[in-house]
């Protein structure tokens, strides 16, 4: 096929855009929705695993320690821990250090002065253990609940941090599997939607064809204007997906702002831009695949050479 | 000889067989019309002369090679050698008269130069090329034809076939598009012509082919339309 084949089949699948033009807007508008959904879920996939990451590798267990227990059963829980081989790191944190956290994390004065109020310092001593891995904590949190220390030990966290973490992953998997069943649908409206349209402009263009295939057209130059009609709709439809993604990321911004610290806020939008360029591949391959399918569909199913 | 019909039958149905054992002969340089009623089988002829339709049985030779057995991707290009022209003309109604003609070259791969050269030459040969930039809208049957005419013989073909041509034309536009074809044939060109005009075939006085219930009934050098 030389160059000027290919600029007349390009010219003929843009007019067939263009001589369509509300039906093919439409189904680029679809193939956009289609798109959005896509990413958006991708993008709370990518989010919600990332963040059960960060909380995994900041795990660890905190073994709270009754008033009565003597600096040597603790230290020597202490020392039974930090030799084990799976354990990263065992801090201790006095009565006073947990007082000072206390008073630091707090914004309210009246809940500041609590622990003075109060007489004496209710705050236990505390250690927090971290493991090399994660996976580790188990093992290690038998130790710890094993008979020999349940005397000085008021509570244990872990239990706590892993009913949570297990609501996480139990959210990233619903997330995933919503995510898969939505694209799915999408994606099988779209090519239903484009399979129409395409097969609307086969019907409107039913004289051309014919005219075309009895002076002798190749059937590539019969067919390919339809598939390049397909590519444009995933392709105007990658573009409005990416701008409207970019305007909604824009307009939620001032209310992560506004409801996270400042941090939060870099992070996303760090994370947003650092992911850009992949969310739009990501777009364009999808849009231009299910444009291409469902005109080759069409094709195969409407037009009869 | 370069087109052989050779015993071709196509039934539709049980009941509706459009051309049994029909063989036909057409020698170049010929002017053939062929002739007969409605539903004699005039279409399907041409539909099998042009690769549309498949007999049931028999064969159709062009230049001794058997079109039954062309390839998917041959049909394009004997498409180009059998110019084919409809009593609804089959226009682009958006596109001007030069426009139309020069689609069937477009769509074929041809250069633009190509195009330029050979566009206007062909609107002369028809007689269009003052209408070239008028829409189909605007033109006369006949004119319609001749533009018609003109794009069938863009590819320079052997043969060409004209399935009803007259049929939406008064006796005037209808005998200067007879004209047109035999000045074509004159040329060289095979030209068959599919008619149920009695007048035409009368004042041709060329070989007439008389087709009935799909069947040849008769083929006559310097025939008449009797049936």
């Amino acid at each position: 096929m030389n160059r000027l084949t290919i600029e007349r089949i390009i010219k003929l699948g843009l007019v067939n855009f263009w001589r369509n033009r509300w039906l093919s807007l439409a189904s680029a508008l679809v193939m956009t929705l289609t798109l959005i959904v896509i990413s958006i879920f991708v993008i709370l996939t990518l989010v919600i695993g990332r963040t059960s990451d960060i909380i995994k590798s900041k795990m660890d267990i905190t073994v709270y320690f009754n008033d009565s227990a003597t600096t040597d059963q603790i230290s020597e829980l202490q020392q039974v821990l930090a030799s084990r081989p799976d354990v990263k790191e065992v801090a201790y944190t006095s009565k006073e250090e947990a007082e000072k956290i206390w008073e630091q994390t707090q914004t309210s004065q009246a809940l500041k002065n609590i622990a003075s109020e109060l007489g004496e310092n209710p705050f236990p001593r505390s250690i927090a253990i971290k493991a090399t891995d994660p996976s580790k904590l188990d093992a290690i949190a038998g130790v710890i609940n094993s008979a020999t220390y349940q005397s000085i030990i008021h509570k244990v966290s872990y239990q706590d941090n892993k009913v949570l973490i297990g609501r996480l992953i139990s959210i990233t998997t619903f997330t995933k599997e919503i995510g898969w069943i939505f694209s799915a649908v999408f994606v099988i409206m779209s090519v239903l939607v484009v399979l129409n349209t395409i097969r609307l402009a086969i019907y409107s263009r039913k004289d051309e064809i014919e005219i075309m295939r009895l002076v002798g057209a190749n059937d590539v130059f019969i067919k390919t204007p339809f598939i390049v009609e397909g590519i444009i709709y995933g392709l105007l439809a990658c573009f409005l997906a990416t701008i409207l993604l970019w305007l909604g990321f824009l307009s939620l911004q001032p209310l992560i702002t506004e409801h996270f610290d400042p941090g939060v806020a870099l992070g996303v939008r760090v994370f947003y831009y650092s992911h850009f360029g992949w969310l739009f591949l990501m777009q364009f391959i999808i849009g231009v695949a299910v444009g291409i399918g469902a005109a080759l569909f069409s094709i195969r199913k409407y037009l009869r050479i | 000889m370069l087109i052989e019909v050779v015993d071709v039958c196509k039934k539709y149905s049980d009941k509706i067989h459009a051309l049994e054992h029909v063989s036909l002969s057409v020698d170049k340089g010929e002017f053939v019309s062929v002739v007969g009623p409605s539903g004699a089988g005039k279409s399907t002829l041409v539909r099998m002369l042009t690769c549309e339709e498949k007999p049931d049985g028999g064969k159709v030779l062009v230049a001794g090679r058997n079109i039954l057995q062309l390839k998917p991707h041959e049909l394009p290009y004997f498409r180009r050698k059998v110019g084919v022209v409809f009593q609804d003309f089959k226009l682009l109604p958006q596109k001007t008269v030069y426009e139309n003609v020069a689609f069937a070259l477009e769509v074929c791969g041809a250069e633009p130069k190509e195009i330029h050269d050979k566009v206007p030459r062909i609107l002369d040969l028809v007689g269009m090329l003052k209408r070239r930039d008028n829409l189909p809208d605007e033109l006369s049957g006949g004119e319609r034809q001749r533009v018609s005419i003109a794009r069938a013989l863009v590819h320079s073909p052997k043969i060409l076939i004209a399935d009803e041509p007259t049929g939406n034309l008064d006796p005037v536009n209808a005998w200067e598009i007879i004209d047109l074809l035999s000045r074509i044939n004159s040329r060289g060109t095979i030209v068959i012509l599919m008619t149920h005009n009695k007048a035409i075939v009368d004042r041709l006085k060329r070989r007439v082919v008389l087709l009935k219930n799909g069947k040849v009934l008769s083929d006559k050098v310097k025939g008449g339309y009797i049936i």
